[in-house]
């Protein structure tokens, strides 16, 4: 082959390469989404090569919790270029072709998706109507939405996108186990006047800081109050049948599945009085 | 005048000025540092901190008494030096002349004014994007030795840098960081070697100990922590697992120079978790190496954990001194290990003295009188998972142990951390992760974590006293000899307790934890100084 030939040859395989990668690059949705083989062999390849630092459920154990990137508005096509390049200055490694195919990082991210949230089978059931009616009553004392209802409860702007329909009726059903980091329960008593009630937002040996049923931050002192005593499980109700019936539920369930995100294009809707 | 003129006629005064005039206005500085300066450790004055460990036993333990139990609750800081980098402290910064030497996070490494907290230089090294380095892109300190400091690189390079300058003498290439070798290790000297290891236990390394010459650079010796073929333990790994037997050698190990013995704790064999394709007792992971210092040679070794399948690296700092043990002074090695336990053992031979858990261990009952654990069932990783304590970042880990000679008692920041192991048959894939398997921690409403600083004693195993943490501390810590011990909370606290009792005398909030490090002591212009890394921080204190 004469050098000639060889250089257009050369030239010719690496356009096609670059070509064939930017055609990669311009992917926004997952070719593999919801494709259940795929998402079996992306279960192994998460686990041989995330797993270890992101934990087998995605929860985090010494990188982040990656189960909730999608509903912090992360596209498919940008969670490929995340890990086809890695973040830089930090452990989180590239994985370059042709050591990882894209068929294997899509495929990983195909599998990642159903730890995110489960994908629904049927359409919901429920008028989000009425949901959003039955939210303001029972729900926005303490949850917050577009920037408007309480603080005491996690903020439920993009509930609908990181928690699946069977999620939330089991914890409005059932209660919850344990309280988020940041939402504790916690009674301090000061040496003189009434005992202050709220949520934990920050505790180290010699102090603690709260958000209290007043919606007032403040920080104490250990050493300068009577008592700091947590209290048990979580502030979120139980709401058994008694308290919000099936249809009710399913209501305010369907609204919640709505919620997907700040949207400051919705108007506030009136003070709500605590 | 212009500025050329200008410091034209300043170099003019300069050359014309009588040389022994300004000999004689200044005090001669102190010689560059020689081996018997590192021999005799941590200096009644105060005047230097020269290795990783303050002295070659690891001992932690500083002689200076101006600041004591009854006035440590007065120290005032002096200064706070910011990295302006990302990532954190996991250093132990060096200290000659009152000048202070750190390195960072990405290898970035400074000379610092002890004084003020002034940069006198800065170093900063080009790192390839395609890093394979493991849990922290971390550096643990300089080496020191005459006017040369030593450091290794996450793309796992040994550099001679000048200690006035920063600027580079020589760079040896450990290994291909490209397969997974990265190091982070704070290279000991010993003699006119400088002794190194490489990190990649989670890639399939096969690990070793190198001794370079100070002076060109060039390696004298090579230790593999994996035997190959024809070398005794290489037995120990079923087929050809010895390839991809990792065994890496991060933290950095002890010195006794009437043996000649370095002692080095070993890593991980790898896989990490899925042990089925590397049957045998995979030596010498998990196990405390003693070498010839001269030739590299294996005197002997103790493996702490056959066959690990749940990350438990050795790569704890091995503590040296002298112990009275059934009539008699022996030698020995204390070492609190990842997998839960604490060991004593005879510094001269390996063998084992005292054995006792620390924190709660479910995988073995004891330690056997051969030595060995004595295991327990049900605490192989699966696919399904099966719940282990410790979990896999240990009892404790690398974050350094101190020991007060004048009270035997060694203090351990220990951790209560259960933890659901997982493994799975994975695939050797050279740069890739090579762990086969994963942890998940015990959910809090079933086994709440916590941590303590606890002090032993060494020649039974129990525990004296404990201070509890809200949950666990990856601080490492410092005594004196006033009766004080200097460590952090995972909070952000760094904290003074008494020595003797646990008892807390004095706490400040620096806003991000001590993470595998610890504070360090020394003396400058007649005040002692206490030195706190923590995240980009470095802070010194000193009485008002």
């Amino acid at each position: 082959m004469s050098p000639m030939h060889s250089f257009v040859l050369t030239t010719m395989a690496c356009t096609l390469a670059t070509a064939g990668l930017a055609a990669q690059d311009r992917l926004e949705t997952n070719p593999f989404a919801g494709d259940s083989a795929a998402i079996v062999a992306g279960m192994g390849q998460f686990r041989q090569r995330c797993a270890d630092c992101h934990g087998t459920d995605a929860r985090g154990v010494r990188g982040p919790d990656i189960t909730q990137v999608w509903s912090s508005g992360r596209t498919d096509g940008g969670l490929f270029q995340t890990v086809r390049r890695g973040v830089s200055n930090t452990e989180m490694p590239a994985f370059p072709a042709p050591r990882t195919s894209d068929r294997d990082v899509w495929q990983m991210l195909a599998y990642l998706r159903t730890l995110a949230t489960a994908a629904p089978t049927e359409p919901p059931p429920g008028d989000a109507e009425h949901g959003a009616l039955l939210f303001e009553s029972e729900c926005a004392g303490c949850h917050r939405v577009n920037a408007e209802g309480g603080r005491l409860g996690p903020d439920l702007s993009r509930i609908g996108s990181s928690r699946s329909r069977e999620v939330l009726v089991a914890r409005l059903r059932t209660g919850v186990d344990e309280s988020r980091p940041g939402f504790q329960p916690v009674t301090i008593t000061p040496e003189s006047g009434p005992a202050i009630r709220g949520v934990k937002k920050n505790e180290d040996l010699f102090s603690v800081q709260i958000l209290d049923t007043r919606q007032r931050i403040q920080g104490y002192e250990k050493d300068q109050v009577r008592s700091v005593v947590d209290g048990p499980r979580s502030l979120m109700p139980v709401f058994g049948p008694q308290r919000l019936s099936d249809a009710d539920l399913n209501d305010l369930v369907r609204y919640l599945g709505t919620l997907r995100g700040f949207d400051p294009s919705v108007p506030p809707r009136p003070p709500v009085v605590f | 005048m212009n500025v050329t003129t200008k410091i034209f006629a300043a170099f003019a005064l300069l050359l014309a000025t009588p040389s022994g005039v300004l000999v004689a206005q200044e005090t001669p500085p102190p010689p560059p540092v020689t081996t018997q300066d590192i021999l005799a450790g941590l200096p009644s004055d105060g005047s230097s901190w020269l290795t990783f460990g303050g002295d070659y036993a690891n001992q932690r333990h500083s002689p200076l008494t101006q600041i004591t139990p009854e006035n440590v609750a007065r120290l005032v800081p002096l200064w706070t030096f910011q990295t302006g980098t990302l990532g954190n402290f996991e250093t132990t910064s060096l200290l000659h002349d009152n000048v202070l030497y750190v390195t960072g996070p990405l290898n970035v490494a400074w000379a610092i004014d002890a004084r003020t907290g002034r940069q006198i230089w800065r170093y900063r090294r080009e790192l390839p994007s395609d890093l394979t380095a493991c849990c922290g892109l971390v550096n643990r300190g300089f080496a020191i030795l005459g006017d040369k400091l030593f450091m290794v690189t996450l793309d796992a390079h040994l550099l001679a840098l000048d200690a006035r300058t920063g600027s580079i003498v020589w760079d040896v290439t450990l290994e291909n960081y490209a397969v997974g070798y990265a190091s982070t290790i704070a290279p000991l000297v010993v003699k006119d070697k400088v002794i190194v290891g490489v990190a990649g236990g989670e890639y399939g390394i096969r690990g070793f100990i190198d001794a370079y010459n100070v002076e060109s650079g060039e390696r004298v010796w090579r230790f593999y922590t994996v035997p190959g073929p024809g070398e005794p333990g290489n037995e120990t790994w079923a087929g050809d697992s010895w390839r991809t037997g990792g065994a890496s050698v991060w933290v950095t190990g002890a010195y006794d120079p009437e043996l000649n013995l370095l002692m080095y704790g070993i890593g991980n064999p790898g896989p990490d978790y899925f042990g089925e394709i590397r049957e045998g007792d995979n030596l010498y992971s998990n196990s405390l190496v003693a070498l010839d210092a001269d030739t590299g040679r294996l005197r002997w070794h103790y493996q702490f954990t056959p066959h690990d399948v749940h990350d438990w690296d050795a790569t704890e700092v091995p503590i040296l001194t002298d112990l009275p043990i059934a009539g008699q002074t022996r030698r020995v090695v204390m070492f609190a290990n990842r997998n839960g336990f604490y060991y004593t053992l005879d510094a001269a031979t390996g063998r084992l003295i005292v054995a006792k858990p620390f924190v709660e261990t479910t995988w073995a009952k004891e330690i056997g009188t051969d030595g060995r654990p004595v295991l327990l069932p049900g605490n192989v990783p699966t696919e399904e998972g099966s719940v282990t304590c410790p979990d896999l970042t240990g009892g404790t880990n690398f974050w350094p142990p101190s020991f007060d000679p004048s009270t035997r008692t060694f203090f351990v920041n220990a951790r209560e951390v259960c933890m659901t192991f997982f493994a799975w048959e994975p695939e050797y894939i050279p740069g890739d992760r090579f762990t086969g398997g994963a942890g998940q921690r015990v959910p809090e409403s079933e086994s709440p974590a916590y941590g303590a600083l606890r002090a032993i004693d060494p020649m039974t195993g129990e525990r004296k006293w404990e201070f509890r943490y809200l949950s666990p501390s990856t601080a490492g810590l410092l005594t004196t000899a006033s009766g004080l011990i200097f460590s952090g909370d995972p909070d952000g606290n760094v904290l003074a307790l008494d020595s003797r009792n646990g008892r807390l005398l004095w706490h400040y909030q620096m806003g991000a934890p001590l993470h595998g490090t610890s504070p360090t002591t020394y003396m400058v212009d007649g005040k002692q100084h206490v030195l706190v890394p923590a995240g980009t921080t470095l802070t010194a204190w000193a009485l008002p």
